[in-house]
């Protein structure tokens, strides 16, 4: 898998076009805002998407450990879409799932969506330090640098006449907001309201994800 | 045979008022009133002008007075459009009025007040004028069975234009439930004239199936602009004309001047502003306008207030504008029908002929021009071709059915089988569309807790709703009309109008764009909302409107062949079309009407192969796109295609010998699967699929969803199905609508099942005349949405890395 590199906080980091993030130096596996479940917490209301993203959002986990071997994996918030999720995830999935957490740190961050859900095993956390960053899933008032998640920012390219909007990783000097992992959860514009309040409009670094690879704007 | 002797309908009780408007019956009224009296149902083909709309009421307005006082519902009248459905309640006032008749009738469609339409559930007018749409949601309502149960007759008015879409499908589906509540309900079609009577009459008459007709024997005058200028080689904006359609204009009354896309109409409509030096009152109207706006042109074209208007189809049905003297058509006429129905516009008198005149746009619309004018002389109209029913349209039937109250799916099935687009549809299928409708339909079984509808334990066979509040969904999604996401126009409060979401986010602030005539600077996008103000700006973008294409009918593509096949070409064109063909016929070949023509040449390093098709544009860039697929795997290196009306070019670096190989049904049958995977031809229509079969909602109550993000979610579906689930209903569903609408299979399959035998081919040294126009149209990326998108953000980054002076790291 082709990557991009990020420097962020005087840090190399690795953006995948599967929108994980790697620290190579801690041996880490970034992810954010799976929101398993999702299709299963729309069927609620007869909103009835394929119920195909657990597993798929799954898989995609399990090939990038496979591939990078990561000895933590954390997940800044929105592990799961709501407290219905885990009636997405087969028996079979959690067994793989509880076999990769073996020889890994799971480090849980709780997002709105999943705030007051457990899950026998696993424990998760409001936020989470490593050294001069802190992993949240929406950003706090601090003078560490800080990994988050929860915005799924998308940006809109004009080039040629032609516009397109895609998923990307963004950051400024101190906050890096992660794109979302999963399957049928949707974006948001960067420079829309709730982003600029906490990114700023300028000196965004910004990298949109295309098929097979990162891009750098 | 005296027909006043025989006249039943002297004893009616409308005669006295035709008496005094000095107006006597037609004969296919009486044929009519003879037919649905013995208890026929009827499809009636008639001219504009020939009493059509009362020819419907004649057997209901006879039986209800001979009834008295009859209470309840006893007709219903269906209009494809609402603003027809006023003007109908309008024609039935005078007669009902003047003469005192003890009849009730209403109004009901989407601009009916809630007020209004639950007194009409309490207490039903006899006679009710409503659209497809209002009639999906009354059958949708608990009572509908007691609603309907005394429904005499059902009249379709313009059934011609109900046979070839999912409208037509959802309507038919809703006549054979109003069949089941009231068995005795007889069937009244009104038509324009069609070549294919028999067809309407198959697809809505049941009991002793009639067909009476109408013919007007008055011919219409239409000729081709005499342009001084010269015509151009290819474009649509007849620009080269514009000031001798201003003088069509000064030289008539009231004229309408039709253009084919909003684009169109916009351009025209400024161009002729720039020279209206006698200050004509111009105006425009086309179905992107705010209705006030479009009323306005509306009324004031029925007052005859204005000296044109610029319009596109919006204006082709409808009212009858008596004034009207001159239609103009500028651009292809496309089909006969169509161009008929927009000639019928002016003079609405029977006994005097209609006036048009035809501007071609570029030289290959000349002939296209001449070819219908031929085609109307000798009365061949086009064939509207019936197609199998739509899935999602039964889906959302279905979930109609549901929220009407418990159902039988047997006695469901065999209601829906009767409707004639769905004669075919499979009970397995019917199967899967209810359990689409139950819960997504999914193989993975993981929604039994959340189903929408449910079996009854103790009869597997009946369906119930889970919940009352599921009705209200259904309300909000009903009807098979599907807008591409529009913003709403802002020119400080008063709203000009909606145009595609697409167009403005490639605009910058400040740009400036045509729009309702007007020219607008683009400031700001906000909830939706684009707020424009006024602007001087002479340089300005039009809007293009995606759904603007109509496809040439395969009967006017057939005689634009024939004639360019006839050598007396100096009796049938100016000498500008005579010079451009004769050269075409000595440097290449004009090619004769079942023959294939393919020339072959280099130009610029590139290896050019253009081939004349007439297969109109939908199935001529299917065929680029398969094309493309077979010169890759002879390894011709394709680089491109354009795709007309008329033909295709395709350019690449080698030189293509074998096209023979390559050009024949093979070729569909080998690539065809995978170009619908790479399009978004598939994904796009599938949008339209889970919108009309409810799977995802058009917006929820209180919480407005933008166009764009429906688009969006419907994309995400569509990935995870196709990668998970590929034979789910909805796809397949999306992938025959592709075929039926979008790609025009079975035309193509037509062509490329003879084509090999039938291919002349010129090896030439340059370009042929014949190929310039197609030529010039070459300036487009033909690549997927796939592709754009990442060709898009290689050539960003790569410039940023030259900017920035670094090079590529790769």
């Amino acid at each position: 898998m082709y990557y991009q590199l990020i420097n962020f906080g005087n840090e190399e980091f690795h953006a995948y076009p599967n929108k994980s993030l790697y620290w190579k130096r801690l041996n880490t596996l970034i992810v954010s805002d799976l929101h398993i479940g999702k299709s299963i917490s729309y069927a609620k209301n007869k909103q009835f998407l394929p119920p195909y993203d657990t597993k798929e959002i799954l898989n995609k986990i399990f090939v990038s450990f496979d591939k990078i071997k990561p000895n933590n994996l954390i997940v800044v918030g929105d592990l799961l879409h709501d407290v219905f999720s885990t009636l997405s995830i087969k028996d079979q999935d959690y067994k793989n799932l509880s076999q990769y957490m073996k020889n890994t740190d799971f480090i849980w961050i709780k997002g709105n969506h999943d705030k007051n859900i457990q899950i026998e095993g696993f424990k998760n956390f409001t936020n989470y330090k490593i050294e001069k960053f802190l992993f949240t899933h929406i950003p706090i008032e601090t003078s560490l640098f800080q990994i988050c998640g929860h915005y799924h920012p998308k940006v809109k390219i004009s080039h040629r006449g032609k516009t397109i909007f895609k998923t990307c990783f963004v950051h400024n000097e101190k906050i890096f907001i992660l794109p979302s992992f999963g399957i049928l959860t949707g974006g948001l514009d960067i420079h829309a309201k709730q982003i600029s309040d906490v990114l700023g409009k300028n000196n965004l670094s910004i990298y949109p994800v295309g098929q097979d690879k990162v891009y750098k704007l | 045979m005296n027909i006043n002797k025989s006249n039943p309908l002297l004893l009616h009780p409308l005669n006295k008022w035709m008496k005094k408007k000095k107006w006597s019956w037609f004969p296919h009224q009486i044929e009519t009133f003879h037919h649905v009296r013995t208890g026929s149902d009827v499809v009636v083909f008639a001219p504009t002008g020939a009493g059509k709309t009362l020819t419907g009421f004649i057997n209901p307005i006879d039986d209800l007075i001979k009834l008295k006082k009859f209470k309840g519902l006893h007709t219903l009248y269906i209009s494809p459009l609402k603003s027809l459905a006023n003007d109908i309640v309008r024609n039935l006032e005078k007669p009902i009025k003047e003469l005192d008749l003890k009849i009730s009738f209403q109004v009901r469609t989407g601009d009916t007040t809630p007020y209004k339409k639950q007194k009409q559930k309490q207490k039903p007018p006899n006679i009710l004028i409503t659209t497809p749409e209002s009639l999906a949601l009354l059958n949708s309502y608990e009572n509908a069975k007691e609603f309907f149960f005394n429904l005499k007759y059902i009249i379709i008015d313009e059934i011609h234009t109900f046979l070839d879409n999912k409208r037509a499908d959802l309507l038919s589906l809703n006549i054979e439930r109003l069949q089941t509540f009231s068995p005795n309900l007889q069937r009244i079609g009104l038509s324009a004239t069609l070549k294919n009577k028999q067809d309407a009459k198959k697809w809505l008459c049941r009991k002793k199936p009639k067909i009476v007709s109408y013919e007007n024997s008055v011919l219409p005058k239409i000729k081709i602009l005499e342009s001084k200028e010269r015509i151009p080689w290819s474009g649509h904006m007849a620009t080269y004309s514009i000031n001798e359609i201003y003088k069509e204009i000064m030289k008539s009354k009231l004229t309408i001047i039709f253009v084919n896309t909003r684009a169109q109409a916009e351009y025209m409509f400024k161009n002729l502003w720039l020279i209206n030096k006698k200050k004509l009152k111009i105006a425009v109207h086309h179905g992107s306008l705010e209705k006030n706006l479009r009323l306005k042109v509306e009324n004031n074209l029925s007052k005859g207030l204005v000296d044109c208007v610029v319009a596109t189809s919006s204006l082709e049905l409808g009212l009858d504008y008596g004034d009207v003297e001159k239609i103009i058509q500028v651009g292809a006429p496309k089909g006969i029908n169509r161009l008929l129905q927009r000639v019928g516009r002016s003079n609405h008198n029977l006994n005097t002929p209609s006036k048009a005149i035809l501007v071609p746009t570029n030289r290959f619309e000349f002939i296209e021009a001449k070819a219908a004018i031929e085609e109307i002389k000798n009365n061949n109209l086009d064939k509207i071709d019936l197609k199998e029913g739509s899935f999602d349209v039964v889906a959302q039937h279905i979930f109609a059915t549901a929220c009407a109250g418990q159902f039988d799916i047997n006695h469901l099935y065999s209601e829906i089988i009767k409707a004639y687009p769905y004669k075919k549809l499979k009970l397995n299928d019917f199967k899967q569309l209810i359990n689409l409708i139950q819960d997504g339909g999914y193989v993975l079984k993981n929604y039994d807790q959340f189903k929408r509808i449910f079996q009854l334990r103790e009869n597997k066979n009946i369906y119930k709703l889970v919940n009352r509040r599921e009705t209200r969904k259904y309300r909000m999604n009903v009807g098979t009309i599907i807008e591409n996401p529009m913003l709403k126009i802002k020119l400080g409060t008063k709203t000009l109008g909606n145009i595609e979401e697409v167009f403005i986010q490639n605009l910058s602030q400040s740009d400036s764009f045509i729009f309702a005539g007007q020219v607008l600077e683009f400031q700001s996008m906000k909830n939706n909302l684009v707020q424009v103000k006024r602007s001087k700006s002479l340089i300005s973008k039009i809007p293009s409107y995606s759904g603007g294409r109509m496809p040439l009918s395969t009967n006017l593509a057939n005689s634009v062949r024939a004639l360019l096949a006839k050598s007396n070409m100096r009796d049938l064109y100016p000498d500008q079309i005579t010079e451009w063909l004769k050269r075409q016929k000595n440097i290449s070949k004009i090619p004769k009407k079942d023959e294939y023509l393919v020339e072959q040449f280099p130009r610029k390093k590139n290896f050019y192969t253009v081939i004349y098709t007439f297969a109109g544009w939908h199935a001529n860039q299917t065929l680029g796109f398969l094309l493309l697929r077979g010169f890759k795997e002879f390894n011709y290196k394709p680089l491109g295609f354009v795709a007309n009306d008329y033909a295709i070019v395709l350019w690449s670096l080698k030189e293509v010998k074998e096209i023979k190989k390559i050009l024949n049904i093979g070729l569909l049958d080998k690539h065809l699967d995978n170009y619908l995977e790479e399009t978004s031809i598939v994904k796009r229509l599938f949008r339209d699929n889970a919108i009309i079969s409810c799977l995802i909602e058009r917006r929820l109550p209180g919480m407005e969803k933008t166009g764009k993000q429906v688009l969006f979610s419907s994309d995400l579906i569509y990935t995870v199905l196709k990668k998970n689930e590929p034979d789910h209903i909805l796809l397949k569903s999306s992938y025959e609508d592709a075929k039926k609408n979008m790609i025009d299979y079975d035309r193509l399959r037509e062509i490329l099942k003879k084509i090999d035998k039938k291919i002349i081919l010129k090896k030439l040294t340059s370009i042929s005349p014949l190929a310039v126009p197609i030529i010039l149209e070459i300036n487009r990326e033909n690549l997927s949405k796939k592709e754009t998108d990442e060709y898009i953000l290689e050539d960003l980054e790569n410039e940023i890395l030259k900017e920035a002076n670094v090079l590529s790291i790769n």
